[in-house]
């Protein structure tokens, strides 16, 4: 399933969301619409948090994680960190991290197993995320943009990345993160997705602009529709019968 | 601007350990080929190369997708493919590919590692592409590289028209053979300062020149006089020198153009021509006019690339002179040395092209600013392995006996030493894994609250000690202090979290201290789990009120005996029993009153009117609000009889009065 939604009238919700299979982080925004829209779907099944890193509401674009940990900035306060770790499951590590490239967010994308990462990015940085988000991490460009996390966005069964990658690189990269992958846009034409699109692997939100065709490419990219009851009958059949006989 | 320093051309060449040519020169007509390219579009090209490649690949529909499209590598599986892509030589491409630069083998990057001239991942090594970049720019000049590797500086000017051009587009043979070769004619105009010069050259021989002055410029406060009597709005300047200059700059445009007309055919016939004209007067005379002397867009026209002395005909010399000079360098790395160490001395000239750029490109990658580490100590191989050794040393034995620093032992001291020690070591352990057994059993016992087996431990433990002149006292505390486990929790504690209330009662009895806080800062009292043995430590607390500081054990002492607590309890009883009362007598109020209104409300209107009359009497204390009609007496308390809203006190009364006055109707 992906909803439209929009951070006050804003289409960039990327920016002020963090979405995990593990918890989701909302900013501290001027109306509680914003949080409530991620609460009312998420909450039944993870914690929906509502953050600020280091005093900015642009905590999507600062922090990266995933269901196994949370790294944030330097900058981050004290008090903020412990509101973290006091909020998400005792699972998620939650660190600082001392990085020139502040901006996590937008320097690396990652998923359950595997993070891209900026050029640039510190081999420290590169061994903490390694170890706290229990992931490979590789480093790269996509369609000749270092900015990895802004351009590229990825769930355990597939990935989304920017309209000009060549074909060649979506084969390199997709075989590099085992999943599937195609090249889109979102918010009606933005190649920024990593702004557009927050994604786990049963929901994802994107900007209210985002057009029919473009919800159609996320949801069957990142197999959001895949618990339809059509699906159990359809692909589950055999293997139900199977285990009944 | 007149007196700008321009190096000696010679001298430059010296430092330079270049070659200096002249542009008509066989020699550099021999080398200038058509493969030439300009050096710095190097990256580009090749990076277009690339692009052809892949493209190729694609269209080849070849499926291998395990590869690495920056190093053009592919791979037999997933795994080499992950691999690869943490190798240096993988991210040293990524560099490269980041910053234009074509893609190195592994061969190469290795030996480069090897060589150690790359700080091999930041790609520092761009510099001196960078420089020449700048410092062509900075000059106007432009490099060229041949097929032999040969590499020429000269002035953009003798190329393109204006700056703005693209390098790239340009056939650079096909031009250098017009203005160089085919056509060596070249004009050259320099006007400034009421100064004009100028010349038309033949390969380097002059063949028309000439050079006037006129006195334009004021003396005193310099710039010219048409420029004071555009300031100055209608009142010009009337004295004999403003009338004077203002006379000569006319004559100064009149005389330039006679002499541009007689040399119109040459100029016609030249390839190139190069003016330096400063300011919007100086251009005027040139370019103003109803029919200007030279055409603005025409393409032989260009300005002289750098800065000029006064227009004189050695300086005109001077500049066809630098114009016409090429250097020509062995390879492009001496071409980068000489042009970096120029670049030390003029330093100005890339601060200059930065503020160009004032933008930053966020996308590409940034350059990495190699900082030295704070207090790097710089050790020789045979010191590290001194080290090591000793470390090695320090970590087999368990104690620290400040042999850290060692250095004056041999190594058969070294050994003795360690065979002296590694017994000691052995019993130690020994010792210590004793107590830790000791101990485990004495947890367990505690746990399960075995009293009876403690205090069998406890007479063993005295017996040991008996000869010792501990007195029985110290003795407990020594033992039933003592902290058991990691999270230093003493016997109270444990007891206390197990709940014993037996074994508590015991253990304070033996002078188990209720003070002792664990490791979470919890005393036995704040870590007990029920109010049963919480009761245990505030009774021993009541009886033993100054054996131990019980604020600090967390043990409320203000605690109340049983007689004050009965007390206590009777006196709440009985104001709870007060309460009831008054309760109660509330509620009966309460149930009158309804009562009451209850009545009221059955009763009909005349008794209520009746009462409301009552109640208004007796408000009125004692005072006579209302009589009979006829004979005056009190009607309180009686319900009055009447007609024509007359009352009386009875129905005779009532008759009387009709009968005395009859209606009259």
């Amino acid at each position: 399933m992906a909803l439209r939604t929009n951070f006050e009238s804003k289409n960039e919700i990327g920016v002020f969301a963090k979405l995990t299979n593990a918890y989701c982080l909302a900013s501290i925004g001027g109306s509680e619409i914003f949080y409530s829209t991620f609460e009312s779907e998420l909450a039944e099944n993870i914690p929906v948090v509502h953050a600020s890193l280091a005093g900015c509401r642009i905590i999507g674009r600062l922090c990266v994680g995933n269901k196994n940990g949370l790294l944030v900035p330097s900058s981050t306060f004290d008090q903020e960190l412990q509101h973290l770790r006091n909020a998400l499951p005792d699972s998620v590590k939650v660190q600082r991290v001392e990085e020139r490239l502040s901006a996590l967010g937008n320097v690396v994308a990652c998923n359950d197993y595997v993070a891209l990462a900026h050029p640039d990015l510190d081999r420290e940085t590169e061994e903490i995320i390694a170890d706290t988000l229990g992931v490979e991490v590789f480093k790269l460009t996509i369609a000749g943009n270092v900015l990895v996390g802004s351009y590229c966005v990825l769930n355990n069964r597939g990935a989304l990345v920017h309209p000009n990658t060549s074909i060649v690189d979506q084969e390199e990269l997709s075989s590099l993160l085992q999943v599937p992958l195609v090249a889109g846009t979102v918010n009606c034409g933005s190649s920024v997705l990593g702004a557009g699109l927050v994604v786990n692997d049963w929901i994802a939100f994107t900007g209210m602009d985002t057009t029919a065709t473009e919800v159609a490419v996320i949801e069957s990219v990142f197999r959001l529709n895949e618990a339809e009851p059509s699906r159990i009958t359809q692909e589950m059949r055999a293997s139900l019968i199977e285990g009944m006989s | 601007m007149t007196s700008s320093y321009v190096p000696d051309v010679r001298i430059m060449a010296k430092q330079d350990r270049a070659r200096l040519q002249s542009v008509f020169s066989q020699e550099l007509s021999q080398i200038f080929d058509q493969t030439v390219r300009p050096v710095l579009e190097d990256g580009n090209s090749l990076e277009n190369e690339a692009n052809e490649t892949r493209l190729n690949k694609l269209l080849e529909g070849r499926s291998e997708s395990w590869s690495c499209s920056f190093c053009q590598v592919t791979f037999s599986d997933v795994q080499q493919q992950r691999e690869h892509y943490r190798l240096d030589w993988h991210r040293y491409n990524l560099k490269q590919s980041l910053q234009s630069r074509p893609r190195i083998k592994e061969e190469d990057f290795n030996k480069k590692t090897e060589n150690d001239d790359v700080s091999s991942i930041s790609g520092s090594e761009e510099e001196e592409e960078d420089s020449l970049d700048t410092i062509a720019s900075a000059q106007g000049k432009i490099f060229l590289k041949n097929q032999q590797g040969l590499v020429f500086s000269l002035y953009r000017g003798i190329f393109l028209f204006d700056k703005k051009e693209e390098v790239s587009s340009l056939d650079f043979f096909k031009c250098y053979k017009e203005n160089c070769c085919v056509n060596k004619q070249w004009t050259i105009i320099m006007l400034g300062g009421g100064h004009f010069a100028g010349a038309i050259f033949n390969d380097s021989t002059p063949i028309l020149h000439k050079t006037f002055h006129c006195y334009t410029v004021r003396a005193g406060q310099g710039g010219s006089q048409s420029a004071i009597d555009g300031k100055s709005g209608g009142s010009h300047p009337k004295s004999a020198g403003a009338s004077l200059r203002r006379y000569n700059e006319q004559a100064l445009v009149d005389h330039v153009r006679n002499i541009l007309l007689t040399w119109n055919a040459d100029i016609e016939k030249s390839s190139l021509i190069f003016y330096r004209a400063s300011g919007p007067y100086n251009r005027g005379v040139l370019f103003g006019g109803k029919e200007p002397l030279l055409n603005k867009s025409d393409r032989r026209l260009r300005t002289v690339p750098f800065s000029t002395g006064r227009a004189t005909f050695t300086e005109v010399k001077r500049v066809h002179f630098l114009l016409t000079t090429v250097k020509i360098y062995e390879s492009l790395n001496q071409a980068a040395s000489t042009v970096s160490n120029q670049r030390s001395s003029e330093n100005n000239s890339p601060k200059r092209n930065k503020t160009r750029t004032n933008c930053i490109n966020r996308a590409k990658s940034r350059e990495i600013v190699q900082r030295p580490l704070p207090g790097e100590i710089s050790l020789s191989e045979e010191e590290d392995e001194e080290k090591i050794e000793l470390n090695n040393d320090v970590l087999e034995v368990s104690f620290d006996d400040l042999k850290e620093f060692g250095d004056s032992l041999t190594a058969e001291q070294r050994k003795i030493g360690r065979n002296k020690k590694k017994p000691r070591k052995s019993k130690n352990q020994k010792l210590k894994e004793r107590e830790e057994e000791r101990k485990r059993h004495l947890i367990d016992v505690t746990i399960k609250g075995n009293i009876i087996l403690l205090e069998e431990l406890f007479q063993k433990r005295l017996k040991t000690f008996e000869e010792g002149c501990l007195t029985r006292q110290e003795l407990c505390k020594e033992f039933f202090n003592e902290l058991l486990d990691e999270q230093g929790n003493s016997f109270l504690h444990l007891a206390a979290l197990n709940e014993h209330e037996d074994l508590l009662k015991y253990l304070l009895d033996n002078e188990a201290d209720p003070c002792l806080k664990n490791k979470n800062l919890q005393t036995p009292y704040s870590c007990s789990a029920s109010k049963v043995s919480r009761d245990v430590f505030k009774q021993f607390a009541k009886e033993n009120s100054e054996k131990y500081n019980y604020n600090k054990a967390q043990i409320p002492i203000n605690a109340l005996t049983d007689e004050e607590l009965a007390e206590k309890k009777r006196a709440q009883k009985k104001i709870k029993k007060e309460k009831e009362k008054e309760k109660k007598r509330e509620n009966h109020i309460k149930q009158k009153e309804r009562e009451q209104i209850d009545r009221f409300l059955h009763l009909s209107d005349r008794e209520k009117r009746a009462l409301a009359a009552e109640r208004r009497i007796l408000n009125s204390q004692g005072k006579v609000v209302s009589r009979c009609f006829l004979c005056g007496s009190d009607m309180a308390g009686k319900v009055p009889f009447e007609y024509l809203e007359n009352r009386f006190c009875t129905i005779d009364c009532l008759k009387s009065h009709r009968l005395k006055t009859s209606l009259n109707i």
